[in-house]
């Protein structure tokens, strides 16, 4: 018989993610995936100046605040037509990346790591084994017995006394749970060690937003960092030496660490590769601009449909036509009023809570469709459309990974198998080597650029009166974000976000259609269904952050449950 | 000197969610404090909170609370108290990301020895940039609460002789004389 799982909350941090599966057979057969509170904000923007937007966008979300911060200029500067000086380009690509980085080794480690490795046989590791295992795998220095030992040290104190404290809600000793104690060791003591290399790629964010969490060095139409090479208060060559510093050792910690642990764990859980695909519908947009206008850009996007990866449609611009009318939100089974799909800007977000009903209404996301079709966002959706464009850097790093899987695992891996639960942690890594790569050349780029005598940062924004409108793309460490704001007369008139997770959380549209992460779930088997820690594993493995999804709280304030079988 | 993290917790964009923000720039606008001492606007932190708290000897946060008491009611929580709580019962609205710092700086080794939550309980957490009657009549008492732990932890404070300029940018209050009692 048929038993339904729920799920409810299923991010490790802040969130509201409910997810609902039934089970036959001990394999997952429907899929809900469904946000419990509501959201709204958007509204507050509704007549307020529009260069001051930003502000308040970066408040949307505490885990993801300049990525909200920075669509929301771009949105502002697509509708008044507005170039960016390069310095600024620069500045803010870097700002992007140094974030995308410290996302990235947050998402794996602390975010999802403990879905594949089991704290409970570290104690039984042998340290001298794990270091020699490591020194086979990376040339990285911290890879001792002594960095090993330590870190076993600290797990058997929280073992022993019983309180496992931060531990307390894993699923140990799980059957789908494959790593050598040795394995498991290896990647605590990593997931130990990231703590210090996230950290150092926010400094950098902090170094040139001049605050964290909170930039203040955004503006419509480029950054307010005034650049003097010899000023201390200003950006000059002493900030530029502390980022490249900083910067090294985040690039060294994702290429000698957290990209040989990702390919390691993918090796030794192989059939994860044929599991967690469904949505095969991908889009990304451009990012990293190299000029003013924003025509070219190191980031390539696009879109894949059906998985038929070699008709890759590029999207040209990071607010290319295509993307600008293909977007539309659909409520059907979304806790909201209204009837057919909306483009987002004539978007509403006007409430009807109606209780949770698998066949009704049962999220408070929205369905995101493009030209009508679910798609799946995130880190996978950017490598494989780069890698189906022969975007260079993304086939480097591709074909690095898919290498280091075969040589650790000896098994045949191909492309197409990135359609799946491990392929998006893989993606992840390759999306994190290709920006570390790129976090160099931009900080040489900026140093070029100011070294040329050009310390413009900033074009005023002019207002040219009537009705405009614009779209602000990022694509961001959860995938693709967008603001599209309608300005009237200076002021706002509408102003809509469509996140990452709204696209991959999105619930059923009119046609039926699952979102990415009901898709994903149907047909994975579960070896203990009372404990679904392969359900986690793979809507972990999208990254989920419904405090950005929807807001950051719960109505009903005590809605906690850990795992319902009903 | 010991270190000490001032931290407003919450989002400004929800109604009385952003009472922790609020308090901490009323604190900053109206005292100076010595050196030691970070005030800060921390938002709606997740892990990252790790990072702030780590290397002080202590820290005061203050943030929105939802319990049965009456709204605007101010409870203050200890460390105990607050992962007690952990994962029956949310106390705060951002406790997940609360109880895991604190589990998770305490794993670590860099914990803080003193830690105080001063809640407010809330009355509406509705998308809007101000707070309900109900907490603005607590506002002084919140800050009451926070110059007391200072008190108690040897910590200087002095009220500024020229309030500093209140940078409540999401809301219309230009004077503490409206941000306090409107």
């Amino acid at each position: 018989m048929a038993k339904r799982i729920t799920i409810d909350p299923i991010t490790r941090i802040e969130g509201h993610l409910r997810i609902d599966v039934e089970v036959d057979n001990n394999t997952v057969n429907n899929a809900w995936a469904s946000c419990t509170m509501w959201r709204g904000i958007e509204k507050i923007l509704r007549g307020r100046d529009p260069r001051d937007a930003w502000l308040f966008t970066q408040r949307f979300c505490g885990v993801c605040t300049t990525v909200h911060a920075m669509a929301s200029v771009r949105a502002v500067e697509d509708a008044l037509k507005l170039e960016v000086p390069l310095n600024a380009q620069y500045i803010r690509n870097l700002i992007l990346i140094a974030h995308a980085l410290h996302d990235h080794i947050v998402h794996f480690y602390q975010l999802s790591a403990l879905d594949w490795v089991d704290i409970l046989q570290i104690p039984k590791a042998d340290p001298t084994a794990t270091a020699k295992l490591a020194e086979s795998l990376s040339p990285w220095t911290r890879n001792s017995r002594n960095e090993f030992k330590a870190a076993q040290d600290r797990v058997n104190a929280v073992v022993s006394s019983g309180q496992l404290g931060i531990f307390m809600n894993g699923y140990w000793g799980h059957p789908a749970m494959r790593l050598s104690p040795e394995v498991n060791l290896l990647a605590f003591t990593h997931y130990v060690q990231a703590l210090e290399y996230q950290r150092k790629a926010l400094q950098v964010v902090g170094i040139l937003g001049s605050k964290t969490p909170h930039i203040q060095n955004l503006t419509v139409g480029g950054v307010a960092n005034a650049i003097d090479l010899d000023s201390p208060s200003a950006l000059g060559m002493a900030g530029l030496e502390n980022i490249r510093v900083l910067l090294d050792e985040v690039v060294r910690f994702i290429n000698e660490v957290y990209f040989v642990d990702v390919c390691a764990v993918a090796a030794m859980y192989a059939d994860w590769f044929k599991i967690g695909s469904g949505v095969r519908n991908y889009m990304a947009v451009p990012d990293l601009p190299l000029d003013s206008a924003g025509t070219a850009y190191d980031l390539p996007g696009g879109y894949i449909m059906n998985g038929n990866i070699a008709g890759v449609h590029p999207f040209k611009t990071a607010s290319d036509k295509e993307f600008r009318d293909g977007v539309s939100e659909d409520v059907t089974h979304a806790y909201y009023q209204g009837g057919k799909p909306l483009h987002p800007w004539v978007g509403e977000t006007d409430p009807a809570f109606t209780g949770w009903d698998g066949e009704q209404k049962y999220s408070w996301v929205k369905a995101p469709r493009f030209r009508g079709d679910p798609m799946q966002v995130g880190p996978l959706a950017q490598v494989l459309i780069g890698y189906a464009q022969g975007h260079p850097l993304t086939r480097k790093y591709t074909d690095l990974a898919i290498g280091k899987v075969q040589t650790i695992g000896g098994i045949h891996v191909t492309p197409d198998m990135l359609h799946s639960t491990l392929g998006r942690h893989a993606a992840r890594a390759i999306r994190a080597a290709m920006l570390a790569e790129l976090a160099q050349k931009h900080w040489q780029l900026l140093v070029d650029n100011i070294a040329k005598g050009d310390y413009s940062v900033h074009n005023q924004p002019v207002f040219s009166g009537g009705e405009v409108e614009g779209v602000g793309t990022h694509e961001a460490p959860r995938g693709t974000l967008s603001h599209w704001v309608v300005i009237k007369d200076e002021k706002i008139k509408n102003y809509q976000a469509v996140v990452p997770s709204t696209w991959n959380a999105s619930p059923r549209d009119a046609k039926g259609a699952h979102g990415p992460y009901e898709a994903s779930l149907l047909h994975t088997p579960l070896a203990r269904p009372e404990e679904p820690l392969e359900v986690l594993r793979t809507v972990h493995s999208f990254d989920p952050c419904m405090a950005c999804a929807c807001h950051a709280f719960d109505p009903s304030g005590r809605q906690i449950a850990k795992v319902k079988v009903l | 000197m010991k270190k000490v993290l001032i931290g407003g917790i919450g989002n400004v964009l929800l109604g009385d969610d952003g009472v922790g923000p609020y308090v901490a720039r009323l604190l900053a606008a109206r005292y100076e404090f010595d050196d030691s001492v970070e005030v800060a606007d921390l938002g709606t932190p997740a892990l990252d909170l790790v990072d702030q708290i780590s290397g002080k000897d202590a820290v005061i946060l203050i943030d929105s609370i939802d319990t049965d008491a009456a709204p605007g009611t101010v409870l203050l929580y200890r460390k105990a108290d607050i992962i007690r709580h952990s994962p029956g019962v949310r106390m705060d609205t951002h406790s997940p990301a609360l109880v895991d710092t604190l589990l998770g700086a305490d794993f670590f080794g860099i914990a803080p020895p003193d830690v105080l939550l001063v809640g407010i309980n809330a009355e509406a957490y509705e998308a809007g940039c101000s707070l309900s009657e109900s907490v603005r009549a607590s506002l002084d008492q919140a800050i009451a609460e926070v110059l007391g732990e200072l008190e108690r932890l040897g910590v200087g404070h002095r009220r500024r002789e020229h309030e500093a300029q209140l940078r409540l940018w999401w809301t219309n209050e230009e004077t503490m004389e409206s941000a306090l009692t409107r």
